[in-house]
């Protein structure tokens, strides 16, 4: 037997036991019978014992194996749930919010001045994207390169090339698109159906782009209401639909626009007041009619906060008592 | 023959039994399916050799499981229990490729 262990690992592979046993069994060669039954028992034993770590071990694996696949799977369903109850609770708030309109314009009616009020209401809430509105417009539908085909210069066969990054679209590309339609004097944009509230955010999550929070899908439609006759050149002669034009021969991008005759477009979603509270009607009527008729910029100011955040040590100048402890 | 329908009564028993197998148990038991995979080649080679102990394999098979399964413990309280299982698994794997080889060499004379 070789010294080395690593010689030794290498050649010697049986254990050396069976040898040593054949040894002793040479020395005495008749077992007697109830020694014989005793390494059978034995045998059985150990068999019995490997059998059952075998089946064991396939079990764990296979119970193991599963498991994360099973955890896939509730994520998926947890998605799934989740977004079906975001949908039918949109519904019920757009349900709701049509209820609201109702009951308003039937309290209105009923004063003297009901008609001009709910005539302005209707207005502003149709600019705040408050309510569905529906008219004529264009439609731009913006996507990113597909996998194109090319001839490969080596064999000049045709292959398919997957598209590149650089033909993809961001956030900001629909971003420079919808402000390109405001420009152009779209009175409601909707993209991929997500329609844009004066705060609605369009911006990037990893890959994904978010409307007002929603994940929204390539290729990207953009509803934008308003007069087709003017609105179809103005924005076709915007700097944004020229360079996105011309991405369509340089990336290989999707970028269409055409005239639409009816478009709907729905409410926005998640308008919540965050710090403006509304006046008790105790006596509304001096204070809301400048308000009504002169469409004053003074109650949507944002930094109008009356709480005051105590959280902002350089209030620029909302504490002028304080004198600034830095100047040498 | 009763060594046969032993293995097949402990393969039965451990799929209907569905024994839980303890969580700190889990790390433990590929090696040592390894380990009792070694010790079956290494007595399917001995009974070919002729020179097959009842004694010697059921030992060789409880230790080398209760061996394997110590070295990957101690690995793990010393913090190389990936290392260690991998070098039990190397040590085991090449012994089951050689015992296998002269399996082969007598059954196929190959």
């Amino acid at each position: 037997m070789s010294t080395s262990l690593l010689d030794e690992l290498m050649t010697d592979h049986l254990d050396p036991g069976y040898r040593a046993a054949a040894g002793r069994r040479a020395a005495a060669p008749s077992p007697p019978a109830a020694d014989r039954r005793r390494t059978q028992l034995l045998l059985a034993t150990g068999l019995l014992l490997l059998g059952f770590l075998l089946a064991v071990a396939y079990r764990g694996t296979l119970r193991q194996a599963p498991d994360s696949e099973r955890a896939r799977q509730a994520l998926v369903r947890d998605v799934e749930t989740g977004s079906a109850l975001s949908d039918s609770l949109q519904r019920r708030a757009e349900t709701l919010t049509g209820e609201l309109g109702r009951e308003r314009d039937a309290a209105l009616a009923a004063i003297r001045t009901g008609d001009q009020v709910g005539t302005e209401v209707r207005r502003l809430e149709a600019a705040a994207a408050q309510s569905a509105v529906r008219g004529p417009g264009i439609e731009v539908v913006a996507g990113d390169a597909g996998a194109r085909e090319q001839t490969d210069p080596a064999t000049g066969e045709r292959v398919t090339v997957p598209a590149e990054d650089s033909g993809r679209l961001r956030d900001r590309d629909l971003q420079s698109i919808v402000n390109a339609l405001w420009a152009a004097g779209a009175e409601a944009v909707a993209v991929d159906g997500e329609r844009l509230a004066p705060t609605t955010t369009i911006r990037a999550a990893g890959e994904a782009i978010l409307v007002d929070l929603r994940p929204v899908q390539n290729p990207y439609t953009i509803a934008a209401v308003g007069d087709p006759e003017t609105l179809l050149p103005r924005f076709a002669d915007s700097e944004a639909a020229r360079r996105y034009q011309s991405y369509t021969g340089l990336y290989g991008i999707q970028f269409t626009v055409r005239k639409v005759g009816e478009l709907q477009l729905r409410a926005a979603t998640g308008s919540q007041l965050r710090y403006a509270e509304a006046v008790p009607s105790a006596s509304p009527a001096p204070s809301a009619a400048p308000g009504a008729s002169g469409s004053s910029e003074s109650p949507r100011s944002p930094t109008g906060s009356p709480t005051g955040s105590p959280a902002s040590p350089s209030g620029a100048g909302s504490t002028p008592g304080r004198s600034p402890g830095g100047g040498p | 023959m009763i060594a046969a329908a032993a293995l097949v009564i402990g393969v039965l028993l451990g799929l209907l039994v569905e024994p839980v197998v303890p969580l700190w148990l889990q790390p433990y038991l590929p090696i040592a399916v390894v380990a009792a995979l070694d010790a079956v080649f290494g007595g399917i080679r001995a009974r070919l050799d002729g020179i097959f102990d009842s004694q010697v394999f059921v030992v060789s098979f409880v230790s080398n499981v209760l061996v394997a399964a110590l070295i990957v413990f101690l690995g793990d309280k010393l913090g190389v229990g990936g290392q260690l299982s991998t070098g039990v698994v190397v040590v085991l794997g090449i012994r089951i490729f050689g015992n296998a080889a002269a399996i082969r060499r007598h059954l196929l004379r190959a």
